[in-house]
Parts: structure tokens; C-alpha cells; sequence
């Protein structure tokens, strides 16, 4: 814990979080309800995603040596501040599950239809549990390898289908209606609330308090640049009922893309980059998991808890993902409900107690 | 459920094939529990073979009391007592005589013959002791002959008979042995309770010739040898800095091998002295034949198969090694010296790149790079792509690699792995034949087997193709080393993209990555400069910058400054005719010449002189921060007056 | 250190151990379906799937290890099945190889196929398959689709090859649209247009080098037409002619060849014309309730055969050109319209055109628009202009056609 990492890993971090579902299912389900606005519905959700970003670097920097729980701890007192660390932890558990979707939807169905769903449960917690253990610092330097990839994926994506896009088909604004529009963003902003509640569990670990706005925010409009080619692309070059035809939409997108005569698939090698910005993701998500888990049991060290924290991660993820209309209607229906109470909640509660009791957030230890 | 029902139905019925790779697997597995137990055998043999060697040495404490004893005064019982310490030496050499032809004392001279240079003991120790000291008597005549009848003390003696530049006094057996061992004379003087050791070190030695196994195409020829002397004159002639510091220790109970570690102060972080001091010092076995030893006692990460010490046989590569701030730990008796802290990324670059012209340095580079990723990767792809996803494959190339493995009867992963470890046989075979017949089994390996194997149906053609191109890869990376970490970690992805697909692939290479991103080399991160991001060391990273640009030394020197600003040549504003524009540009602006472009020297002949008189201006001011700015203002008069001259 | 990595190393040799070769099937167990027929079955319901499989050794030759050597390099399978599935997997019945859809290069679908059973099925089944490829063609043909299938055409080994190949180079001709997977799926979910598939079938062309004296004798497969279809079902097929037309919709060709006669009187002296550059812009228009189009195309074409006997100037003949070529764009785009208003099915996807610019007015049209496609307004502007007469200065013509 002792470890801190610099700004830009934290940038590099955060552009990771909202990048691996962001592209795939949420746009999926975003397509089936307000069709060809998913570029905007990107555009609305990043903007919401970088003022949460906002209030929650705010909410640290009062206490930039303590995590939102270690604040909720010091104003409200140890039990009830479990609670809101039991509250994390479930929201922790829902991000890990929705990412597991991603990851084994991506993986199984695409390339390895024969294996079974725990073999790729197993390493999604096995391999990301390893990298927790080294601590964050190591996540964090993956992390930058993890935009590389990124990067590296937008370029691919971009070389095999530009020629295909057809920018007429974006033309149609706000066809489903503007309030449809920005009620569909709740499914993007999901994916950013896991970048602001991950934010307020490790900017304590971040080096310079003074760049932290920046980082954070500038990782959130880096991220969502990076993001909304893929709506752009996925409307203009697949269209919008066939982008919500499919459950990984991002997939059919590589599926088609094409280079050349001689290159007629390579999504196999845009799956290799993105699986590294995804088990980054799952990487953080465990530890932050551990981080409020610890919390919950009033532990000091998180390493204690990682085991049977991701044991209960990936047990869950399990049972979800063997069913993949269970998955999908879990995301599409009860996860925004869930995650965005909690994360835009748990920011703003403490930053109104954080008004109300400032003496004793200072005094705290 | 019905239509999963028939999914999976259909997509499994290769039913046939499954129990084969079954079988194949059960036999992988078996090889590897008989390698697991025969190895724990030998474990446990050796073990006790060591035990052995323990309970036989049970006279080693009382050489031990013999050893710390004090010289003794009376020259016989000293001469005993080394006989009986050196018990069964057939290569000491003793000699007695006494000084000043029985005039003086009695004196005892041991050597050990072939460790120490009889000319040097003839003509520095003998022969003053008995003839010159003679000579001297009957010159000075009786002016103070009533001094010289007292025994000499063993400090005048060395002062003023032996000419050898390096005497030292041994109070106890333990020193006076121990220089023995290393080459040096002992001497024993009547009466004197102190031993004199004379260096008269000196022993057959080769000479520094070409390195075997950094091999540049330009650059100097002369590679370090076993002596460590030898070493560090080396080093030293190529850098004239009065902060070059050089430390010396002994490690290794029984073999005290010289151990020398070399930085120079102000540009290496002093931390990264103590670390590296510590971790030597802190050692305690009781041998170290070569510098290997040291590697893994020091090393950062023991049990990990990379490398975080780097290894060179070359002079210059450690001369500028610690030019960027490193410390290189010189072992003696082995021509490989250890520098750290390392990254992964220096083990892909050759000192070719900094001395060839930059483009070329930066192309090379980048096709080690390349090298580097398919000689880890390409196998496993391979086995990930012929065995799960044939899709990626172009359709061609998919039917000419169905058409090659079309009779071959093992699966791709049973291939694979068979033709890396034939290739690794052949590679090792190759390098412990003797020379002639090394050649002619890489001939036989290659052509014959791989040809013949094809013919029979052993391997399809692609698949030697594939091995081949990897193993070329793995030739082409500078640093053996890492080549050889890049051979070993090519296997478990093979294995996981055989059974796993691109799931294992995608898992192996990240849990490598994490691990590697965990190392720490002296407290330097591994992978750096690239992850962590360093900007400023971008210039040497992917691309070798031409040196100009090369402001700074990376950033684990404690001086990053290594040279001045514009560094980057001009041509003259007035063609040809500088001179007489020069001098009065000259007068005008005398400390601000690096602004003016005629400054720079025209022709060859006044670069090598201005280098040479940076050179001496380098010679006599210390380097440090503030130094470094003025040397090179300075070093650039010169340049000037020469111009204008 | 290394005690917190035993467990996730161990958890990772655990995967190893259990896994065996789960799911791995080397290459050349695979048989690699290059193209696929898709014909109704001979009992109601079901349908009949005749898969081409390449024989790798065959196809590649004696490069490497020894090969079978039947000299064949196709293998051709077909069986039945009530579903398109089903009778892929009893392909498997007698199928020595595991059937693989990974390297399909194009998909046949027969006309009758198309027509009574509709093609939901066929769209459905090749994109929820994750081996196919989504650049798969996809054709029609009145033929059976078995029949194309099995037939050798070009210079390919391979007969899925020779058609994949074919509509690389299409442009040249510009006969029949080039329709992929991804292509066919979008405009079938899409409400605003209609699939349209190309049209191929065998005819004898080729000539064999056995019994050269017999001209045409062995079948060849060519691109001839399209086949439109509403909602899943087959409606009608356009000759090669009328595709023309609808290939500025659907799929813009490269280049275009225009052929004109050089007078009404003179029918077989033509001049031949290749475009190079144009503009093709659809501007859909809302007038009145009604759903209008103006289309403009702007084309620049080069003279590149003049066979007309003609004492005027290179520059004479040209202006004249200008104007046939301006009346035969325009003939060629309104018979295309024309039929897709008779028939009142949108395959030329005027309706997607006008969705992205009028959205809001296209959801309330959007149930009635095959009728108010029939009575919308087409106003179609074609200008073009000839640039070059390639190499020749002068026309060629022989001394004596002053006489003529």
C-alpha cells in the first residue's frame, strides 16, 4: 500500500475502465433502445461521466490521504461506514460481473465455443489475482500497456473498416428522441461509474494531489475519444439494428472488418489487445473488491481478503454467466439501477457529510 | 436448449481425435513426473555427496589455529609451520639465503611456482637481498656500519632493498598465506616477527583478443580476459576520470576470489553503490569460479528466469555503462563482467547501434525488436492457430498447411514441441563439439534431419519453417542471456496457446508481462524506460538517436547531464572562407562561441584536436553537475582558436 | 515472494492439467467447406445443403509430404436436413473430416429456395455461426445450387475461389451487385430497403483443351443479374441489363463501360465509352406529404473505342457523345426505379436514403412506404462530360469513308 503511482498511470487507469465493455455490450444494448444515437448517447454519457469524475476528485481531495470509505469511517463512524463499504463491495461485485460477461462472451463465443464457461471464469480470477498481489503499482504500469493496446485496437478497427463507414447513416439525430437519447446513456455511464468509484478507492494512491482533476477528468475524455469511434464506426458501417442484433456488438465489427484480399479476419489479433485492456479492468475491479472488502472486516492489509474475495467474485460471475439471457437482462435491466444509486450516491453523501462535519473530517486521523 | 443441445453436438464430433491428444498428454505428463523425480534423485544424491565432503575435513580446524596464529620471530619454526599448513603442495617453491652474504639475516623466500613471475623474483627480491645489499656495503664503507649491525627491521628491508613496487607485511599466517595463494612471494626474515609479501604476481594469462559471444561489426575487438588486472586496465584506458572509483573484495571462503566493482562517483547514484556493496559483502560462500555466482546471490528476483544483472565480455559496453550511471562488478578469473541495474530492453541492444550511424543503429534495433516478439510468439501462434482458430489463417495459407500436416501423425502441440527441443538439441549439440565438427553437425541438424523429416512425414513444412524463423529470431538478440530467457519462457505459451487457444496465449503472455512489470533491478523498474513511461529516455529506447540529441543520460544516473547544448554540427556560414571572418567573431564574443557557427572546426584534421584537448580539460577537473556545462563551453575554445588560427 | 504466487501458478497448471486438448482440432482434420448450396429438399420442409470441400493436397500440389494424389481437388457432399443445421450436421454422417465454415468463401442459395421458403433462415443461421466469415457472398441462382457449386470456373482449382474471385473483379462488368453476409444482414434488418442478391448461373462457355473443336461445351459459372426480394422471399430478378441501373444504388462500381450506338440508323457501329470518375448523390425530398428524390450523377468518362465512320473532329464527336451518354445514364437509373415501383419493393434503398435525412417523417410513413414509393416523384439529373480520347488524336478511319 505503501506504493504510490503517478498521474498519468491513474489516466491510463481510468481510460481502461471505461473502454473494454464500453464498446461491446453497452453498445449493444444501447443500439436496441435509441438505435443510431449511440454516438450520442456516448458523447451525453462521457460528459456525465467526467462531472462525476469531477465531484469525486473533489470528495478525496478534502482527505487526499483517504479513501471515500476511510471518509465515510472518520465523519459517520466505523459501523455505518461498513455499511457504505458493504455498499462498494456490492457495487464491485456487479462491476466484476459485468465484465466477466464481457470477458467470456468475448472469448467463448467467438473463439472457443467448446470449452467450459469455468475455465474461462478460472482465469479471468486467476491470472488478474495474480497482478493484484504485486500491488497496484504493477496494475498500473499494465495499465499503460493496457491504452497502448487500446490505441493499437482503435487503429486496427479503424484500417479494416473505414472504407465500409457510410456517415450518412449517422445523420438521423435524436431519431428515438432526445429524452430517450439521454436515458440510454444510464448504460454507458455505468461503465464511468466504475472509473469514478475506482477513483475514490485508490486516489489516496495517487501521487499529486494538484493533477488529479486533470488526470482524472483528461482520462475521462481520453477514454471516451477513444470509445466513440466505435459507436461511429458501428453505425456507419454495420448499422444500428444489426449492432443491436448481436450481444457483443464490437465483435461483429471486427468480424467484418477487412484489410486487403489477403487479410480477410484478424479479429483474433484485436482480441489479443483487448484482452489486456480487460483484464486489467477485471485486475482493478478485484482489488478494489479487496480494497472494500477489507474494509468491511476492518482489516488493514487487503491482501488477506483477495482470495476469498475474487472466490466470491468468480463464483458469482460463474452462476451468472452460464446463462447468457440471464446476463444479458441483468446488464440490460437491473445493473444501472443498481450501480448508478451507489456510485453517484456514495460521492455525493459524502460530500454533503463532509460539509456538515468538516471539523471532524480534518481531525480524523 | 434443444438447438445448444445440437450446438455442441455437432461441434464435438471429432470424437475421434480427442482420446489420441489424450494419450499424448498422459505421455507429456509422464516424461514430466521421471524428469521431477529423477532431478529430486539427484537433489538428494548431491546432498549427501556434500555431506560426505563435510564429515572429511576434519583437520581444517586446526589448520584454521595454525592460521591465526602470529608470525613467529625464530625463522625455522615460521618455515615449519608453513610446511605443515602447505602440506602436499608439490608447486611450492622454498628458497633460502640470507642477506648480505651471511652477514646479514637468514632469510626463507616461498613462491608458488606458475602463480608468480620468476623474473620478477629474481631480479626484485633475490638479487638485491643478496648481491645488491652487498654491493651498497662495499660502496658506502663503514660510514654506518654500526647501525647495519642490527638485524634489519622487515619495513627497512623493504625500503630499501627490494625494488618491488608492491610490499606488504602479514602480522599473522592468515595473511601471509593468503598472498601466497594469490602469487605474491613470502618472505621470512630471521628474527622478525613480520612476513613481507612481495607482488610478484605473474601468471600465463591470454591475452585480450575478440569476444565470443558479443560479435560487432564495428567497434573495438578487444574483449575482457580472466585476469581481473587485465580488466580493469581495459576499462580504465578508456576512461580517464579522476572519479573513477574502484573497490576491491575478496568473496569466497576458499577461493578469495577478487571481486572489483567499478563506478564513478557523481554519475552513479550512491545508493546504488551501497546497494550493490552490501549485497556483495553480505555473501558468504566459500567459492565463486565465475561471475554466474555472484549473478544469482545478488540478483533481485532468484527465481525468476529473467535476468536482472546484464552480462558483457565487453570493455566498452562497461565503459559506458557506467558513463550512464551503472556499477559493473569485475570477478576474477572470468572474462564476464556483471553491470547493474539493467532493463529488460538493454539485453536487445548491441553497442553496434551506438558507434554505426544512427539510422542504421535504430534499424537494427527495431528489427531486434521484431526478432524479439517472434522468436517468443511465432511457435505458439502457430499452434494457436492451426489447432483452434483456423479461420485467422488466410485460406491459402490454410490449405497449404492442411496439405503439409496432412501426414503427420501427431497433433500441432506434440509437433511443436518436439521440433523446438530438436532445434535446442542441435543448437546444444553445436556449441559442445568441438569446433570442426560443430559445423558440420548444424549442416547435418538442418539440412539432412529437417529435410529427411519432411520427406518421411515426421513434420510438416511449415512447421520447420516456423522453428526455423524462431530460432534465427533467437540467434539475432544480442544479449545471450536474454535470448536464452526468451528460449525458455517460449515454452509454457506453447503450451498454453496448444491447450488453451488464444485464451492461453492471451493469459500467458499477460501473467509474463505482470511478472516481468513486478521486477525491480537494483530498485530500477525492469521494463523500463517504456513502462514505466520515461520520456526523457526515449531517444535510446525504440530508436538510437544520433548522438547530438543524446543530452542525457538515462535516468538512473544521479547526472544526467552528459553533454552540452547544441551539440548538433553546423556547416560554416561563409563557405571557405571562415578564417578571416573568424578572428574578429572571435575577440567580439568570447564566451558565447557556441552561438556563432564558424566556430565548429571544417575539417577532420581540427575535430580530432579539439576532442583531444577536451579530453585533457576532462583529465584535470572533477565531472560533477555544475562542472559539466562549463568543461563544455571550455573544450570549446580551443575549437575556436584553432579555427581562427 | 514466491509463496504468493504458488497459488495462482498452481490454479494455472490445474487449467493446463484439466483442459487435454479441449476443443483443439488440427488443420487437416478440418474439412474446409469452400462454398456452400442451399437447395430446397426433395421432401416439403426441408432443405438441401451441398457443401464444396477442398482437398488440401490436391489443391496445393506436391509441395510438401506426400500427398493422397486423387488428382481432385474438390470434394463435393450434400445431404438433407429439416433445418439448414441439421443438415450440416448430417454432412457429418459420411464426412471422414470434421465440416468447417471457417475459410466458406461464398453461399448459393437456390432460386426455388429463395422463393418458397424464404431466406430468414439462411441470414439467421450464417450470422450466428462465429466460423463464418462476414465477407461470405452471398448469390442466387435459378440453377440448383448444387450444380454451381460443383462447377470448375476460370483459372481457379478451387470453385468457391473462382467466384470469390469473380466478384473482386466485377467491377469491369458491373453486372450484378457484390452482396456480402454483412451487407445482406444489414438491409435485411433495416426497414428502410430490401436484399438484393446477385444472380449467378452456369452456362457453357468455356472451351476444353481436350476437344478444342467444340466451342462451349464446358459450364461456367457467371454473374448475371440480381434478385430482389421482399421482406425474406424472392420477388423477381433483374436482367444484366437493368442491374446496371440499380449498381449506382447498391453497390457503385469503380469504373463503368458505356456502350452507345452511333446513330439510331447504325445500331451495330457503337462508340464505346469508360467512365472514370462520377458523383452519385440521392437527395431525398419531402413535398406534400409525399417522399420525393432528386438524384444527380456526375459523370467523366474517357472515349475509349470509336467505331463510327465520321469525318468530324475528335472534339465534334464528342459533344455529340455527351448527350447519348447523358440519355442512356438516365434510361438505365429510371428502368431500375421503374421497376422497383412497379413491383413496389424498395431494393434499391430509397427508403433508408430518406430515413437518415427525414427521421422524424419516416417513422410516421414508414408502414405505407412500398405504396408511397410507387407514386413518389423521381427526378433524375444526369450530366456527363467526356475528357479524353485516350491516345488518338484524330478517329480512325479508313481513306475511302469520306466516300461512304
Amino acid at each position: 500500500m505503501t506504493t504510490k503511482i503517478t498521474t498519468a498511470m491513474f489516466m491510463a487507469l481510468v481510460i481502461n475502465l471505461g473502454f473494454a465493455k464500453g464498446i461491446g455490450l453497452t453498445q449493444g444494448i444501447m443500439a436496441r433502445e435509441s438505435e443510431n444515437d449511440i454516438w450520442i448517447a456516448t458523447i451525453l454519457s462521457v460528459l456525465q461521466g467526467a462531472v462525476l469524475m469531477l465531484i469525486t476528485v473533489w470528495v478525496i481531495r478534502r482527505r487526499p490521504d483517504m479513501t471515500i470509505l476511510e471518509q465515510f469511517d472518520a465523519i459517520v463512524g466505523k459501523w455505518i461506514g461498513k455499511v457504505m463499504a458493504l455498499l462498494a463491495f456490492v457495487f464491485f461485485l456487479g462491476a466484476y460481473i459485468a465484465i466477466l460477461i464481457t470477458f467470456v462472451y468475448h472469448f467463448m463465443d467467438y473463439f472457443l465455443p467448446e470449452f467450459p464457461v469455468w475455465m474461462f471464469v478460472l482465469a479471468a480470477v486467476a491470472i488478474p489475482v495474480y497482478a493484484v498481489f504485486h500491488g497496484l503499482e504493477v496494475t498500473a504500469r499494465i495499465a499503460v500497456l493496457g491504452v497502448f493496446s487500446i490505441v493499437a485496437l482503435n487503429l486496427l478497427i479503424m484500417v479494416g473498416s473505414l472504407k465500409d463507414v457510410e456517415l450518412d447513416r449517422l445523420l438521423p439525430v435524436f431519431e428515438t428522441g432526445f429524452w430517450n437519447t439521454v436515458a440510454t446513456t444510464r448504460h454507458y455511464d455505468t461503465d464511468w461509474a466504475m472509473a469514478t468509484m475506482t477513483a475514490g478507492m485508490i486516489l489516496p494512491l495517487v501521487n499529486d494531489t494538484k493533477s488529479w482533476a486533470k488526470g482524472a477528468v483528461g482520462g475521462v475524455l481520453y477514454g471516451g475519444i477513444l470509445v466513440l469511434l466505435w459507436p461511429i464506426l458501428e453505425c456507419g458501417v454495420l448499422s444500428a439494428p444489426q449492432t443491436g442484433h448481436y450481444i457483443v456488438a464490437c465483435m461483429q465489427m471486427a468480424r467484418s472488418a477487412q484489410v486487403g484480399l489477403f487479410l480477410h479476419r484478424y479479429e483474433m489479433i484485436m482480441i489479443a489487445f483487448f484482452g489486456i485492456s480487460l483484464l486489467v479492468q477485471l485486475m482493478l475491479l478485484i482489488f478494489c473488491a479487496s480494497l472494500a472488502g477489507s474494509h468491511v472486516m476492518g482489516m488493514k492489509d487487503y491482501r488477506g481478503v483477495v482470495i476469498p474475495v475474487s472466490l466470491i467474485l468468480g463464483g458469482s460471475g460463474y452462476f451468472v454467466v452460464l446463462n447468457h439471457n440471464r446476463a444479458m437482462s441483468l446488464l440490460t435491466n437491473n445493473w444501472p439501477v443498481i450501480a448508478l444509486p451507489i456510485a453517484i450516491g456514495l460521492p455525493l453523501l459524502g460530500w454533503l457529510l463532509g460539509l456538515m462535519f468538516k471539523k471532524k473530517l480534518a481531525a480524523a486521523a | 436448449m434443444y438447438l445448444h443441445n445440437r450446438l455442441s453436438l455437432v461441434r464435438c464430433y471429432d470424437g475421434s481425435r480427442r482420446p489420441f491428444c489424450f494419450v499424448t498428454f498422459i505421455v507429456t505428463y509422464f516424461v514430466m513426473f521421471i524428469v521431477t523425480f529423477f532431478g529430486a534423485f539427484l537433489l538428494h544424491f548431491s546432498l549427501r555427496v556434500g555431506g560426505w565432503f563435510s564429515n572429511g575435513g576434519s583437520n581444517v580446524v586446526d589448520v584454521q589455529e595454525l592460521l591465526d596464529h602470529h608470525i613467529f620471530h625464530d625463522l625455522g619454526e615460521n618455515v615449519g609451520r608453513v610446511k605443515t599448513i602447505l602440506v602436499k603442495n608439490a608447486d611450492l617453491v622454498q628458497r633460502d639465503f640470507s642477506v648480505r652474504e651471511a652477514a646479514g639475516p637468514a632469510c626463507t623466500l616461498f613462491y608458488i611456482d606458475g602463480l608468480s613471475n620468476n623474473m620478477l623474483i629474481d631480479a626484485g627480491v633475490l638479487r638485491p637481498l643478496i648481491i645488491d645489499s652487498v654491493l651498497r656495503d662495499r660502496i658506502a664503507g663503514s660510514t654506518d656500519s654500526g647501525r647495519e649491525h642490527r638485524p634489519a627491521g622487515p619495513h627497512q628491508t623493504a625500503e630499501r632493498l627490494l625494488i618491488n613496487p608492491e610490499v606488504k607485511f602479514a602480522d599473522t599466517y592468515q595473511k601471509a598465506i593468503d598472498g601466497l595463494l594469490a602469487g605474491e612471494s613470502l618472505l621470512f626474515i630471521d628474527g622478525v616477527d613480520e612476513a613481507l609479501l612481495v607482488g610478484t604476481k605473474g601468471w600465463e594469462s591470454r591475452s585480450p583478443g575478440e569476444t565470443a559471444t558479443e560479435v560487432v561489426i564495428r567497434g573495438p575487438r578487444d574483449g575482457f580476459t580472466e585476469n581481473i588486472r587485465t580488466n580493469t586496465s581495459l576499462i580504465r584506458r578508456r576512461i580517464k576520470d579522476p572519479m573513477f572509483r574502484l573497490e576491491s573484495l575478496q568473496i569466497g571462503t576458499r577461493t578469495k576470489t577478487f571481486v572489483n566493482v567499478v563506478y564513478i562517483e557523481g554519475i552513479a547514484k550512491q545508493e546504488l553503490v551501497d546497494e550493490v556493496m552490501t549485497r556483495l559483502e553480505s555473501i558468504q560462500v566459500d567459492s565463486v569460479l565465475e561471475s554466474g555466482y555472484l549473478e544469482e546471490l545478488i540478483s533481485d528476483a532468484p527465481w525468476s528466469p529473467f535476468r536482472t544483472v546484464k552480462l558483457t565480455e565487453r570493455p566498452d559496453v562497461v565503459a559506458a555503462a557506467i558513463l550512464e550511471g551503472r556499477v559493473a562488478i569485475l570477478t576474477d578469473s572470468t572474462p564476464f563482467v556483471l553491470v547493474a541495474p539493467t532493463s529488460f530492453w538493454e539485453g536487445l541492444m548491441a553497442s553496434d547501434d551506438y558507434y554505426s550511424h544512427f539510422y542504421l543503429g535504430t534499424f537494427s534495433r527495431i528489427i531486434r525488436y521484431i526478432a524479439f516478439i517472434v522468436s517468443l510468439t511465432l511457435s505458439s501462434i502457430y499452434v494457436m492457430l492451426v489447432s483452434f482458430h483456423q479461420e485467422m489463417i488466410p485460406t491459402e495459407l490454410a490449405l497449404s498447411v492442411a496439405a503439409g500436416r496432412e501426414t503427420v501423425p501427431f497433433p500441432v502441440l506434440v509437433e511443436v514441441l518436439g521440433m523446438e527441443t530438436a532445434f535446442e538439441l542441435m543448437r546444444e549439440a553445436g556449441l559442445r563439439m568441438p569446433r570442426p565438427i560443430g559445423q558440420a553437425v548444424s549442416i547435418v541438424g538442418s539440412l539432412i534431419i529437417g529435410q529427411a523429416a519432411v520427406q518421411a512425414g515426421l513434420v510438416s513444412p511449415i512447421m520447420v519453417i516456423v522453428v526455423a524463423v524462431t530460432g534465427i529470431s533467437s540467434f539475432a538478440i544480442p544479449s545471450y542471456s536474454t535470448s536464452f530467457t526468451i528460449r525458455l519462457l517460449r515454452f509454457p505459451i506453447i503450451i498454453a496457446s496448444g491447450t488453451l487457444g488464444l485464451l492461453g496465449f492471451v493469459g500467458a503472455m499477460f501473467v509474463i508481462t505482470v511478472h516481468a512489470l513486478s521486477l525491480r533491478s537494483f530498485g530500477e523498474p525492469f521494463l523500463a524506460p517504456m513502462i514505466p513511461f520515461q520520456p526523457s529516455d526515449q531517444k535510446d529506447a525504440l530508436v538510437r538517436s544520433p548522438w547530438w540529441m543524446l543530452k542525457s543520460r538515462p535516468w538512473i544516473a544521479k547526472d544526467v547531464t552528459r553533454q552540452g547544448n547544441d551539440q548538433m554540427p553546423k556547416a560554416p556560414k561563409n563557405n571557405g572562407s571562415g578564417k578571416a571572418d573568424l578572428a574578429p567573431d572571435e575577440k567580439a564574443s568570447d564566451g558565447q562561441s557556441h552561438k556563432s557557427a564558424q566556430g565548429k572546426p571544417g575539417s577532420d584534421h581540427g575535430d580530432s584536436k579539439s576532442s583531444a584537448s577536451s579530453g585533457q580539460q576532462k583529465r584535470a577537473q572533477p565531472a560533477g553537475t555544475g562542472e559539466q556545462k562549463d568543461k563544455t563551453r571550455r573544450s570549446r575554445k580551443p575549437k575556436k582558436i584553432l579555427g581562427g588560427a | 515472494m514466491h509463496k504468493q504466487w504458488t497459488i495462482p501458478f498452481l490454479l494455472i497448471l490445474c487449467v493446463f492439467g484439466l483442459s487435454g486438448c479441449t476443443g483443439a482440432v488440427d488443420i487437416n482434420d478440418l474439412a474446409m467447406v469452400m462454398a456452400v448450396g442451399l437447395d430446397k429438399g426433395d421432401t416439403p420442409g426441408t432443405v438441401t445443403v451441398t457443401a464444396q470441400i477442398a482437398r488440401p493436397s490436391d489443391v496445393v500440389g506436391q509441395t510438401g509430404a506426400p500427398a493422397a494424389g486423387t488428382g481432385e481437388p474438390i470434394w463435393t457432399a450434400t445431404a438433407t436436413g429439416r433445418s439448414i443445421f441439421e443438415a450440416i450436421r448430417n454432412l457429418g454422417r459420411y464426412s471422414s473430416r470434421r465440416v468447417y465454415w471457417g475459410h466458406n468463401k461464398v453461399i448459393v442459395i437456390g432460386e426455388d429456395l429463395a422463393r418458397d421458403e424464404g431466406i430468414n433462415d439462411v441470414v439467421d443461421f450464417f450470422s450466428r455461426n462465429h466460423e463464418l466469415r462476414m465477407r461470405t457472398w452471398v448469390v442466387v441462382t435459378p440453377d440448383k445450387a448444387s450444380q454451381i457449386v460443383a462447377t470448375k470456373t476460370g483459372l481457379e482449382v478451387v470453385p468457391g475461389n473462382s467466384i470469390d474471385k469473380l466478384f473482386h473483379f466485377s467491377d469491369l462488368v458491373a453486372e450484378a451487385p457484390k452482396i456480402d453476409l454483412r451487407t445482406m444482414q444489414a438491409s435485411y434488418l433495416s426497414d428502410g430497403s430490401e436484399v438484393v442478391l446477385p444472380v449467378v448461373q452456369t452456362r457453357l462457355r468455356g472451351v476444353s483443351t481436350d476437344n478444342p473443336k467444340e466451342f462451349g461445351s464446358t459450364p461456367q459459372v457467371e454473374l448475371s443479374g440480381t434478385a430482389y426480394f421482399e421482406k425474406d422471399k424472392l420477388k423477381g430478378t433483374l436482367n444484366p441489363d437493368d442491374t446496371e441501373g440499380l449498381m449506382w444504388f447498391v453497390d457503385p462500381p469503380k469504373t463503368r463501360v458505356v456502350v452507345i450506338p452511333c446513330s439510331s440508323s447504325n445500331p451495330n457501329q457503337t462508340a464505346t465509352l469508360e467512365i472514370r470518375h462520377y458523383k452519385f448523390k440521392v437527395v431525398p425530398q419531402y413535398v406534400q406529404g409525399r417522399p420525393a428524390f432528386r438524384i444527380q450523377l456526375n459523370v467523366e468518362c474517357n472515349l475509349v473505342e470509336l467505331d463510327c465512320p465520321t469525318k468530324q473532329s475528335h472534339q465534334q464527336v464528342m459533344k455529340a457523345l455527351e448527350a447519348s451518354v447523358e440519355a442512356n445514364l438516365k434510361k438505365e437509373i429510371s428502368d431500375a426505379i421503374e421497376a422497383s415501383k412497379t413491383n413496389k419493393v424498395d431494393f434499391l434503398g430509397l427508403g433508408s436514403r430518406f430515413q437518415d435525412r427525414y427521421p422524424a417523417e419516416w417513422q410516421r410513413i414508414k408502414s405505407n412506404w412500398p405504396e408511397l414509393l410507387s407514386t413518389a416523384k423521381v427526378n433524375i439529373d444526369v450530366s456527363a462530360h467526356i475528357r479524353s480520347p485516350v491516345l488518338l488524336s484524330t478517329p480512325t478511319v479508313p481513306d475511302s469513308a469520306g466516300d461512304r
